[in-house]
């Protein structure tokens, strides 16, 4: 078990060594660990953009208001601002950050996703103009069960 | 090894991604309650989408996306009728996911 265990991460880290540095913009969870170890959405988004100082405008949130499947909810979100990264987080989990997501020049931000969720809570979505603003959207719902198993 | 289905569409000079990749995306939680140990955890940690060689989408993310994660995204000003999408995923363990689709 050992031996196919060091194997198979052999091979996926020269996999992941034939990845071409260009497609690869920045990984931010090397960049800023902070933020994926983060335990509430205020610490999560302080380690990402290092400051709250959050205008609640500008971003579509769109989320069930009951979520039946804590396992897969569907949330939805864009925005017509003019962002540099888009951070989504909920305070559900025991981290508070799901993803972080960087724009590219092609990028019309509009995107679909789905997400775990133990109990009710609430989504936060975090954008940074590239006025270097930061722009949120909130959305509170009940999830009736929860898809983190514990 | 597992990959990522790609669905695309253009319309309106906006094309249309649809993608869902193959994985248990199992949580800290998940590892330690079912193997017993948080280090079997394993999740996609970052996804990105290229036409013709250029980003398209660039996506870090943590454990709490769904199991088999499915995502939509839009881009437009690059990519036409045939061209494909490529999409590649890293996990927690380095495996990589691959995909790809024609733009339709």
């Amino acid at each position: 078990m050992e031996r196919r265990k060091f194997l198979s991460m052999t091979l996926g880290a020269l996999a992941l060594a034939v990845v071409p540095a260009s497609v690869r913009a920045e990984d931010f969870r090397k960049s800023k660990p902070a933020v994926w170890s983060a335990k509430s959405v205020d610490d999560a988004i302080k380690a990402m953009y290092g400051s709250n100082d959050i205008k609640f405008e500008g971003i579509k949130l769109t989320a069930p208001d009951v979520a039946s499947n804590g396992g897969a909810i569907p949330v939805d979100f864009s925005t017509d601002l003019d962002v540099k990264t888009i951070a989504v987080f909920q305070d559900a989990n025991p981290e508070a950050a799901v993803l972080v997501i960087e724009p590219t020049k092609y990028s019309v931000n509009k995107y679909s996703i789905k997400i775990k969720m133990a109990k009710s809570g609430t989504i936060t979505i975090v954008a940074q103009g590239n006025d270097g603003k930061l722009y949120g959207a909130k959305k509170t719902l009940d999830v009736a069960l929860g898809g983190c198993e514990g | 090894m597992a990959g990522i289905k790609v669905k695309a569409k253009l319309k309106g000079g906006v094309v249309k991604v649809k993608a869902m990749a193959k994985h248990a995306m199992m949580t800290y939680n998940m590892a330690e309650k079912k193997t017993g140990s948080r280090d079997n955890a394993n999740f996609i940690t970052h996804i990105t989408a290229t036409v013709n060689g250029e980003t398209v989408l660039d996506m870090s993310t943590s454990q709490f996306l769904s199991k088999n994660p499915i995502f939509k995204f839009q881009f437009k000003g690059i990519g036409k009728k045939g061209d494909k999408v490529q999409m590649i995923a890293t996990d927690l363990k380095g495996n990589t996911l691959k995909g790809k689709g024609k733009i339709k």
